[in-house]
């Protein structure tokens, strides 16, 4: 009866710091609507009230969008770039990790300390000369040189996430496997790998959101249109189309569509993957 | 002893996969950069002459650097200052359970997910025909070379607050509640728990944040890039920008790539000085 009592007052402004919560959601969620009313309504109805929904839906945005960004281009170089980093990523930063982790000598400790050097490194000082390097190498403006970089950007920070899980898988299992005969290569892949499943998802989801969303290194790499990923092409389409303002966002919410399906599918494994080198397990 | 050796061989084939990619994209670029940095090369023409610390000199000289440095300190300080405040706020606002908490939670780190291009493009409309209405003015703050880094700190928290908040929500998860519990039958109050329980506990998770949104804005480029192009004039122009613009448009690839390089030592010295600050306050518990 009394604790009643005691708990009205503290519920009242407890409604009060929700309320205000979910206002700070809906300012968070501003900016996308805004987007998506932009993109179906029509030039008139966006001159008279930017901000309201539109009476009339104009989808011929979407389909003119479509056209003029060569949409489907930019999306199949994304799709392209994003599988092919990560699955080289995976591969790449795993089998090393696995050796840096299971040596703990200065031979493999001085590669580990090579590669989290790297960490740090912005990709201003790396930018010019690469350029330089992949025109040497006839890969500029080419798929395979921007993923090429894309990998090898990544590989100080994946590695070292790796090499953290690797020390805590137990060796007794790849040693009973290595003593029954099996080679280096199946026991990696065979027992450890599979091991590996939670710290490959993290890499998986943030190679993948690196990848699909890298704009600077792309920039310096690419400047044709028929390699350009998605930000690439919504960065050069703003520039062109800055008076078809209804059409550009059109296509900002197509290019929106496939990272926001990933993250409805996989916003536990994106959270883990980026508090991942945060917090100490 | 020979099966040894093979077996040593066998273990460095493993690394060699990653070295390789490292050693084209990281390594060698890395040392090209560094030869390129004390030559006066334009970045096309086959001949160049070694000038020494000419480009030192003239970078620490040039007056012009002054505002892409100012843009970029401004930026770096006040979007580390801002995501960490604002998103350890969050995290322990939503550190409880109510009806549609994770649902906050989710649109809050939405903009974390989408590409920086389209956030700022996305802005740069909301600045031009939104808020002129929101707030009766002629111009959003991307128009005013006074207005427009900080309107280019709003589109980075909006992006990246989600980002700072999942990080401290997981750190807030490692705190054991029987401390709050103890420290209540104590006297202590909300603000008193939070400043000698959270915080203090919460250090390993700031070690991790703050360096890493120092570093992070320091080098800041994109955002720049794609609200501004750098404008109004210069005034949105950061170091990274300024960096691109020698190396790139001007042909001036000597000089541009010493400043790459002094960039890299100015964040380098900056975030482990300040990593090894956070990293003193960690307690053990």
């Amino acid at each position: 009866m009394n604790t009643s009592r005691a708990t009205k007052p503290f519920k009242w402004v407890e409604r009060i710091r929700i309320a205000i919560l979910y206002a700070i959601g809906l300012l968070f969620l501003f900016p996308f609507y805004i987007a998506i009313v932009y993109s179906i309504k029509t030039p008139m109805e966006t001159a008279e009230s930017p901000l309201s929904f539109p009476k009339h839906i104009s989808w011929s945005n979407y389909a003119d969008a479509i056209e003029a960004s060569n949409f489907f281009l930019a999306l199949r170089n994304s799709v392209v770039t994003t599988s092919a980093t990560v699955a080289l990523t995976i591969l790449v930063c795993s089998m090393g990790a696995y050796v840096i982790a299971r040596n703990n000598n200065r031979f493999y400790s001085f590669f580990y300390y090579l590669f989290m050097s790297s960490i740090m490194l912005p990709f201003q000082v790396l930018m010019f000369p690469l350029y330089k390097t992949w025109a040497d190498l006839h890969i500029l403006n080419t798929l395979p040189g921007l993923i090429t970089s894309l990998t090898g950007v990544q590989i100080g920070y994946f590695c070292f996430l790796y090499v953290g899980f690797i020390k805590t898988v137990p060796r007794e299992l790849e040693e009973s496997a290595l003593l029954d005969g099996a080679s280096r290569y199946r026991t990696f892949f065979s027992i450890i790998f599979p091991l590996l499943k939670p710290i490959n998802m993290t890499i998986i989801v943030l190679s993948a959101l690196g990848a699909w969303n890298d704009f600077v290194v792309s920039m310096v790499l690419v400047q044709k249109k028929a390699v350009s990923t998605l930000p690439l092409v919504q960065f050069q389409f703003f520039g062109e189309y800055t008076s078809q303002v209804n059409m550009a966002f059109a296509a900002i919410i197509l290019s929106m569509i496939p990272i926001m399906i990933f993250y409805g599918f996989a916003q536990r494994y994106i959270i883990g993957g980026v508090t991942a080198g945060a917090v100490k397990g | 002893m020979k099966r040894l050796y093979k077996n040593n061989l066998v273990t460095f084939t493993f690394l060699i996969p990653a070295l390789l990619f490292f050693s084209l994209v990281v390594i060698f670029p890395f040392f090209r950069g560094l030869n390129i940095a004390f030559t006066n090369w334009d970045g096309i023409s086959p001949t160049y002459d070694y000038v020494g610390l000419r480009n030192l000199k003239l970078l620490f000289s040039d007056t012009d650097a002054i505002e892409p440095i100012k843009n970029t300190l401004f930026f770096a300080f006040s979007t580390t200052f801002l995501v960490n405040v604002l998103g350890l706020l969050l995290a322990v606002a939503l550190n409880t359970k109510f009806k549609g908490v994770n649902l906050l939670k989710t649109f809050i780190f939405m903009p974390m997910v989408i590409s920086l291009v389209l956030a700022s493009i996305i802005w740069r409309y909301i600045y031009s025909d939104i808020y002129p209405i929101l707030f009766h003015t002629d111009s959003g703050l991307l128009g005013n070379p006074s207005t427009v880094m900080l309107g280019i700190v709003i589109i980075a928290v909006w992006k990246e607050v989600g980002l700072a908040m999942v990080i401290y929500y997981a750190g807030l998860q490692t705190i054991p509640k029987d401390m709050y519990e103890s420290a209540r039958i104590d006297g202590a109050g909300i603000v008193q728990q939070f400043r000698s329980i959270t915080i203090p506990l919460l250090m390993p998770a700031f070690t991790y944040c703050i360096p890493l949104w120092l570093g992070t804005g320091l080098r800041q480029f994109d955002y720049s890039m794609v609200a501004t192009k750098g404008g109004p004039g210069t005034s949105s122009q950061t170091m990274a920008m300024y960096v691109y613009n020698y190396e790139f448009p001007y042909f001036k690839a000597g000089y541009g790539q010493m400043s790459a390089i002094v960039l890299f030592a100015f964040i380098l010295f900056i975030t482990v000085l300040v990593t090894r600050y956070f990293r003193r306050r960690e307690v053990e518990y």
